[in-house]
């Protein structure tokens, strides 16, 4: 198969209000997947759940081979997946603290080399390493979210809504800079939208609605699909 | 003149003191988010460890204190992981945490009377000799300065841990943010327990001194003290363990006022600061954004 990650049937929610009702997909190694969903479809959930922030109710989820569906959230982390989550930062911390703590279970020589890296990637970092995350801009806060979630080197990038609360100039510098790491870090990512721009470098993607997978295809595919068009190319876009 | 110099000076060694009795409650809140309203009756349990340590076996207060971080790390650990992981898995944590802690305060007292009885107990003060010593011509008992001594001592420990080691470094994380901490990697289950058997074990130390600041020990004193140490580290700022060191000398200085120039008032005085702090700086004295957790 070379599945890096699989989900099988997985329902999930907050207490005891259930979100997700059996969703399945997966993500190959070197593949960019795009989870589009409208507001309350479960994106942030099934996210959660694959991190271990939320405890899987039923199914599956198999990571590098491995079952992870009970391992503890920082297993998962040390195993291989970074999570960037929607607010992506420790806001109180400076962008150097964040950086470190993004390789928080990596050698501190491994941590001043993969920063050197990010501050190549993201000269503004580089500029403001002695400042708060707080004082940053919102589209700088993304790139110090994206730049501490690759510190540990993850096998596997998932990331909540990385352009909320961005302005559309904003969303298309997000996009471009994932395409780019994408290309140059050879990444695996799953990134969960609600705006269809990062449809633009997803080898494959999936729809989530209402806590279930209902669509899961190339951009062909998913062109050619009227009522998918209608609710993500449609009047609101 | 010379009344004035004793109450700033003796308040200023009572406030390092107030800070210790409220740290515990502090770090535990920066943590978890959670008022420990339990913690007045360990600082209880821990005037009685030092109590019997003292009367039974002879220990100078001071030995007690590793008996202390021993005893309270192991009846931390296992009650961090009995009730706090539920909790903070509930749709409410906060309020759930209130009425939990309310319970164990209520059962640490019931059993202690129920034992032991509901007498005061107490440690004589000349424990660390009668002599006594002298700062700037005003003489005071040699225990407050060993109390003194000892709770900076735990305000150095705790700075040296959050600043200085790879755990302390994951507890100022997880008091940042709990979610971002454990998608950095870091075991916050395992730093939470840590950190919660240390504010437990800090109540302690504080209990073990007590005696000579507080006065005599009864098993009824914890919900008083609590609400103490809540006016203190609200003054401080809630979730910032160093704050807590100016709440104590605040409210030391201004206790020490009141009992020299308006004693039978004093005991109203936490609860006036504690309003005072509400409506006027409610996010503490050197305190931003620990509110918003």
């Amino acid at each position: 198969m070379g599945d890096l990650l699989t989900i099988s049937a997985l329902e999930s929610g907050y207490g005891l209000i259930q979100v997700l009702w059996g969703s399945s997909l997966s993500v190959s190694l070197n593949q960019s997947v795009v989870l589009l969903g409208v507001n309350g479809a479960g994106k942030t959930t099934l996210l959660k759940t694959i991190a271990g922030l939320l405890t899987a109710w039923n199914g599956k989820i198999v990571f590098d081979g491995i079952d992870i569906t009970r391992a503890k959230p920082n297993k998962r982390i040390a195993g291989g997946i970074g999570y960037m989550s929607e607010l992506g930062i420790f806001p109180n911390l400076t962008v150097e603290e964040n950086l470190k703590l993004g390789g928080y279970f990596r050698t501190e020589k491994q941590n001043r080399k993969r920063a050197e890296d990010m501050y190549e990637y993201f000269p503004d970092l580089k500029e403001y390493r002695k400042k708060m995350g707080a004082s940053l801009s919102g589209g700088q806060r993304k790139m110090l979210g994206v730049a501490k979630t690759l510190m540990s080197n993850p096998k596997l990038v998932i990331m909540d809504e990385p352009s909320s609360g961005l302005s559309p100039k904003f969303v298309k510098k997000v996009v471009e800079v994932l395409k780019f790491l994408h290309e140059r870090e050879k990444l695996s990512m799953l990134i969960a939208e609600q705006n269809v721009s990062f449809i633009d470098f997803a080898q494959k993607i999936y729809i989530l609605d209402k806590g279930q997978v209902t669509f899961g295809g190339d951009v062909e595919e998913l062109k050619g699909n009227d009522t998918i068009r209608k609710t993500y190319f449609g009047i609101s876009h | 003149m010379n009344l004035f110099a004793y109450t700033i000076l003796a308040g200023i060694m009572y406030g390092i003191f107030f800070g210790l009795v409220g740290l515990g409650l502090n770090i535990i809140f920066g943590v978890l988010k959670m008022i420990n309203l339990a913690h007045g009756d360990f600082i209880m349990l821990g005037s009685f460890l030092a109590f019997w340590l003292y009367d039974l076996l002879g220990f100078n207060p001071l030995l007690v204190i590793p008996v202390a971080v021993v005893v309270f790390f192991l009846v931390g650990v296992p009650l961090y992981y009995l009730f706090v992981p539920r909790l903070l898995k509930s749709k409410d944590p906060e309020m759930l945490s209130f009425i939990l802690f309310f319970g164990v305060s209520q059962v640490i007292e019931a059993v202690i009377i129920f034992s032991f009885g509901n007498n005061q107990r107490s440690i004589p003060s000349n424990v660390f000799g009668a002599a006594g010593f002298d700062i700037f011509g005003q003489r005071f008992p040699s225990a407050w300065l060993v109390t003194t001594l000892v709770s900076l001592a735990a305000f150095a420990f705790v700075y040296w841990y959050l600043h200085h080691t790879r755990m302390g470094y994951a507890t100022r994380a997880v008091m940042a943010n709990r979610d971002e901490a454990m998608m950095s990697g870091i075991d916050v289950d395992r730093i939470s327990a840590f950190v919660f058997s240390m504010g437990l074990a800090l109540a302690a130390i504080a209990g073990v001194f007590s005696f000579f600041i507080i006065g005599a020990a009864s098993p009824s004193m914890g919900p008083e003290l609590t609400t103490l140490s809540f006016a203190i580290i609200v003054l401080g700022s809630l979730g910032s363990p160093l704050g807590t060191v100016l709440g104590g000398l605040i409210y030391g200085v201004a206790i020490m006022f009141m009992q020299s120039y308006f004693s039978s008032w004093a005991d109203i005085l936490p609860y006036i600061l504690l309003i005072a702090v509400m409506l006027f700086k409610p996010e503490g004295l050197v305190g931003k954004a620990a509110r918003s957790a």
